[in-house]
C-alpha cells in the first residue's frame, strides 16, 4: 500500500481523534441501556414497562451526551482559542523570545545550538511560520487541537444511540422477559468486546487485541451485575410497583 | 556584583577577533579604558543587536582610547563561527568556558550556566568605574556605555542626560 502523504496522515490522525467520542458513546450507550434493562427487569414485572423506560433513558442519554459532547468540545475550544490569542499578540511583541524558545526546545530534542539558531533564523523569515511553529513547538498546539463541536456532538449521540439498540433490540424482539434479559447481556458483551478489540487492540496494533475486549467486556459485566443487583434490593422496597 | 571602585578580576582568556583564534589577558590591553561586556551566548536573537551595535559604535569607543571586549560562555570557536555569522567583529570576543571570569565579576547565572548582561567600564588601573548589568531580555544601549565612557572620560561633573559638547559644569550641585 502506498505510504500516506504528511497531509493526508494528518488528517488521518485529526479524524482518528474522534475515536474518543465513538467508543465513549457506544460504552456509555450499552452499558447504561444494558444497566436500566438489568435493573428494571430485577425490579419490575410489566415487560412493556421496562422496555418505556429503556427507551426514554436511550433518547434522554443521547441527547445529553451529545450535547455534552457539543458543551465541552465548544468551551475548549473557546478558551483555547482565547489563549493561543493571547500568546500570539504576546510573541509579536517579543519575538525574540518565541525565537529563543524555539532554539531551547530544539536543542532539547538533540540539536545544537547552532544548528537551532539557523533553523530558528530561517523560520524567522515569515512571521506565520515562525508563530504557527511555535505554537504547536512550544504550546503542543495544531489546527487539530481544537475538535468540531457540532461533529463530536453528533458522534457522540449517535454512538450512544447505536451502543443502546445493541442490548435493547433483542429484549424487544424476545417475548420473555429472562431469555431477552439475558440475550441482551450477550450482545452487550458482545459488543464491548469487539469495541474494545477493535478500536484500542487493533487500531493501535497492539500483539494481544483480545486483552483490550476483555477489559470492556470486563466492565459490561461488572456494570450490568450491580445495577441488576441494585434492582433485585430495591424491589422489596416498593420503590417501582407493578402496574 | 562588582561595583565602582572595585579592581577589576585579571583574566587571560581564548578569543575570536579576525577569524583568528588567540589569546587576551586584561594585562595586555593597551587601551586607557575598557567596556567589558558580558553577555549570555552565541547564536541568540537577543544579543546580536547589542553584540552588532558595538561593532558599529567602535570607531567611536577608539576615538576615546577604549576597547570593546565581549565574553561569554561559549568556546572561542564558536565565537569565531558567531562572529562570521555576523558578518564579522571588529572586537574581540573571550571564551569564559565554565563562567570562572564571570563568576569574579559576580554576573554568572547559576541556574542558565551563562553569565548576565552585565557591563562594566575599567579606566587605566583596571578599576571599575561603572556597572551595570540587565535583564536577559533586554539589550543594552551601546549609546549609553558610549555617552558614559565619553562623560568618563571629561574628567567634568556631568549632571543627568549630559552629552558631548555640553560642557556645562553645574552651579547647582542639588542635581
Amino acid at each position: 500500500m502506498p505510504a500516506l502523504k504528511p497531509q493526508e496522515r494528518r488528517r488521518t490522525f485529526e479524524r482518528l481523534s474522534s475515536i474518543r467520542e465513538i467508543v465513549f458513546g457506544v460504552q456509555d450507550g450499552v452499558l447504561t441501556t444494558a444497566g436500566v434493562l438489568a435493573g428494571l427487569s430485577g425490579a419490575v414485572s410489566v415487560r412493556s414497562q421496562v422496555i418505556l423506560a429503556a427507551l426514554a433513558s436511550t433518547v434522554a442519554g443521547a441527547l445529553s451526551m451529545g450535547a455534552g459532547a457539543y458543551l465541552g468540545t465548544h468551551a475548549e475550544s473557546a478558551v483555547l482559542r482565547s489563549e493561543l490569542d493571547r500568546v500570539r499578540r504576546e510573541s509579536e511583541e517579543d519575538p525574540y523570545l518565541v525565537q529563543e524558545s524555539l532554539i531551547e526546545a530544539l536543542g532539547k530534542e538533540g540539536l545544537s545550538r547552532e544548528a537551532g539558531y539557523r533553523v530558528v533564523k530561517l523560520l524567522s523569515s515569515s512571521k506565520d511560520v515562525l508563530f504557527n511553529t511555535a505554537e504547536e513547538k512550544l504550546y503542543g498546539l495544531t489546527g487539530g487541537t481544537f475538535g468540531n463541536p457540532m461533529v463530536d456532538g453528533l458522534l457522540m449521540g449517535i454512538a450512544f444511540l447505536v451502543g443502546a439498540v445493541v442490548p435493547l433490540l433483542p429484549y424487544m424482539l424476545i417475548a420473555s422477559v429472562r431469555l431477552g434479559l439475558i440475550a441482551g447481556i450477550a450482545t452487550t458483551a458482545v459488543t464491548l468486546f469487539a469495541v474494545g478489540y477493535v478500536f484500542e487492540g487493533r487500531f493501535s496494533g497492539d500483539r494481544r487485541p483480545a486483552l483490550a475486549g476483555l477489559r470492556f467486556l470486563a466492565i459490561a459485566l461488572g456494570a450490568a451485575t450491580i445495577g441488576y443487583v441494585i434492582g433485585l434490593l430495591i424491589a422489596p422496597m416498593g420503590a417501582v410497583s407493578a402496574g | 556584583m562588582l561595583k565602582p571602585g572595585d579592581p577589576a578580576p585579571p583574566f587571560d582568556l581564548p578569543s575570536a577577533l579576525d577569524d583568528q583564534l588567540s589569546r587576551l589577558s586584561l594585562a595586555s590591553i593597551r587601551y586607557e579604558m575598557v567596556v567589558l561586556f558580558f553577555y549570555p551566548r552565541d547564536f541568540s536573537f537577543i544579543c546580536p543587536t547589542e553584540v552588532i551595535g558595538f561593532h558599529k559604535a567602535r570607531a567611536a569607543f577608539q576615538a576615546e582610547n577604549t576597547v570593546i571586549v565581549g565574553i561569554s560562555v561559549d568556546d572561542a570557536e564558536t565565537h569565531r563561527r558567531w562572529a562570521r555569522e555576523l558578518g564579522g567583529l571588529g572586537f574581540p570576543l573571550l571564551a569564559d568556558e565554565g563562567g570562572k571570569v564571570a563568576r569574579a565579576f559576580g554576573v554568572f547565572d547559576d541556574q542558565e550556566n551563562v553569565a548576565l548582561r552585565a557591563t562594566f567600564i575599567l579606566d587605566a588601573k583596571r578599576i571599575i568605574l561603572y556597572a551595570v548589568a540587565s535583564p536577559v531580555n533586554v539589550g543594552r544601549s551601546v549609546g549609553e556605555t558610549l555617552r558614559v565612557v565619553q562623560a568618563l572620560r571629561s574628567g567634568k561633573l556631568c549632571p543627568a542626560d549630559w552629552q558631548p559638547g555640553t560642557d556645562i559644569e553645574p552651579t547647582d550641585a542639588k542635581y
